[in-house]
């Protein structure tokens, strides 16, 4: 069964339309990246999955059921974009409650040591900076070891650090089997933890795959070498090409598949020197995309 | 909704400063008022002297603050910060929010009830049965309903930076038309018919009715339940809406 449907769902506000008739189906299990510039209609989205805002029309469905059946029934878990903490309660009491409220929820010690949390499990949650109340969030996000999880922009305010160990946390939650969603303008997290990359722009799909078929979608990666003033006739041609530019004695390919381009380039006996293959040009895959450039 | 309502108890009686002037409000004024007033002075209407009549005024006014004020301004504010967003997300259901919002704020009314009832007891020798002392604070501290309904319906209305004068009038508003201040027979007549219709003159009806040995009317008990019917039903609709956008 999917874990999560869209069919043919548009939300207006007046006249402006923030999501146009969106279809999308995600498979349960999967770990899936809702990419997008801002006012994108991701949260939109999410928020209509949520069962936070109804669509004007189409309908959602999670695991089966309408949004709010499923919320009921625990199966969803959420870090909505907008989300304190309230004041004059403990981390763990926070967490604790949390789990009250659903049917099989996680372990505490559980949850406390997935989220990082359980140095901070006596502090007052009104008290966190801003990173560790992203963790007390998230915390709250999976105490119900909820089918579903759901993130909407989860590292908006947080540093490197934080970030690299709260998708780490993320990462483990998903090995469970879970379904995950997560919205993000930032290309790498969607490339370094989504099995599958959904680009939205002005509320619709314009890509859906793999981070690596966005990206060969969009026009792919750059091989670049010198050569000096060797002749360059010949290596538009390579394997998986796409365009050459020449400049002093450097070269730039683009190519769709760089490891083919380069094994060509290698055994073609041209020699090259200072070979770089460029990595994900993701922000221009991304910009040329949703035609935001 | 147990373990929400414990978590709101909790949350509530941590913010000490909160609970103290909440608690101190009412019983401060007792004191103040019971000495001002000559303690031979009967109440032409309740046939009450003044230390008694007060009692249940400054009770009702303690009850009314503080199922006022612990909600409007609390419940608002974390609907801006996106904590009651946070709750949506998860199983526990809306209207269960808004009863646990309710009954914890009950649950300081109820010693505010209590303690003006000791000093009433202690310091000016005030003699009641003790069905009439249980009587009172039983029927007072179900008579905050209503009010509570009213402060959620408020919270769940405007925003943090409206809700706390809003709160603040409903509050005056309600104590004088109550007759917590002064009678209602000194009110211009209008004044005097609306005060008739409101809940918290009934709400301190119901108090002077028992402390005085009779049963209270009937049509106390029915004004008060129908505002908490209403209040109760809008604030419901209203928190649904402040949290769910169509």
């Amino acid at each position: 069964m999917n874990a999560i449907t869209f069919t043919g769902v548009s939300k207006s506000y007046g006249a402006v339309r923030a999501v146009e008739a969106l279809d999308l189906e995600i498979a349960a299990g999967q770990a899936v990246a809702l990419l997008g510039p801002n006012g994108a209609g991701k949260s939109t989205s999410i928020n209509m999955l949520l069962g936070l805002i109804r669509p004007t029309a189409g309908t959602v469905g999670v695991f089966g059921q309408a949004p709010d059946a499923a919320v009921r029934a625990g199966w969803i878990g959420a870090m909505p974009q907008d989300g304190a903490l309230v004041p004059g309660l403990t981390v763990r009491e926070v967490v604790e409650f949390v789990r009250s409220l659903y049917p099989e929820p996680m372990p505490l010690d559980e949850v406390l040591s997935l989220a990082n949390l359980t140095s901070l499990a006596k502090r007052r949650a009104d008290q966190l900076s801003g990173g560790q109340a992203q963790r007390v969030r998230f915390a709250i996000a999976v105490a119900g070891a909820p089918r579903l999880l759901v993130l909407d922009e989860p590292t908006a305010a947080m540093d490197v650090e934080s970030r690299r160990s709260f998708w780490a946390s993320m990462r483990a939650y998903a090995a469970g089997g879970r379904t995950i969603l997560f919205a993000t303008h930032y290309l790498e997290e969607a490339d370094e933890n989504a099995d599958r990359v959904v680009v939205i722009s002005r509320g619709q799909v314009v890509a859906d795959g793999t981070a690596q078929e966005i990206k060969s979608a969009a026009g792919g990666r750059t091989v670049r070498f010198t050569i000096g003033d060797r002749p360059t006739a010949g290596l538009d041609t390579l394997p998986g090409v796409t365009g050459m530019e020449v400049r002093g004695g450097s070269v730039r390919l683009r190519t769709t598949d760089p490891d083919a381009t380069v094994q060509a380039l290698y055994t073609s006996g041209v020699e090259v020197r200072d070979l770089e293959v460029k990595g994900a040009d993701l922000e221009e895959a991304f910009l040329s995309l949703t035609g935001d450039n | 909704m147990l373990r929400y309502l414990a978590l709101e108890i909790r949350r509530m009686y941590r913010d000490r400063r909160f609970v103290f002037f909440t608690i101190a409000l009412p019983v401060g004024f007792y004191l103040l008022w019971s000495n001002i007033f000559a303690k031979g002075d009967v109440d032409a209407d309740t046939g009450l002297d003044a230390k008694t009549y007060l009692l249940v005024s400054m009770a009702a006014f303690g009850a009314l603050g503080a199922s006022l004020t612990t909600t409007g301004a609390r419940l608002a504010a974390e609907r801006q910060s996106g904590w009651l967003r946070q709750l949506r997300v998860t199983p526990l259901r809306p209207w269960a929010v808004i009863i646990a919002k309710v009954v914890a704020s009950m649950c300081l009314a109820l010693p505010a009830i209590v303690l003006v009832g000791v000093v009433a007891a202690v310091t000016q020798h005030v003699h009641l049965t003790v069905g009439e002392w249980a009587g009172m604070i039983g029927a007072m501290w179900l008579g905050t309903l209503p009010f509570a309904a009213l402060g959620t319906l408020i919270g769940s209305l405007v925003g943090p930076d409206a809700a706390q004068p809003l709160t603040m009038a409903c509050y005056l508003l309600l104590a004088i038309l109550g007759g917590m201040w002064m009678s209602v027979s000194l009110l211009p007549k209008t004044l005097r018919h609306v005060a008739h219709w409101t809940p918290s003159n009934r709400f301190a009806d119901l108090g002077w009715s028992i402390v005085a040995g009779h049963t209270p009317p009937a049509s106390d008990v029915l004004v008060l339940a129908g505002w908490s019917v209403v209040l109760g039903t809008l604030a419901t609709v209203a928190y649904r809406r402040a949290t769910v956008r169509s």
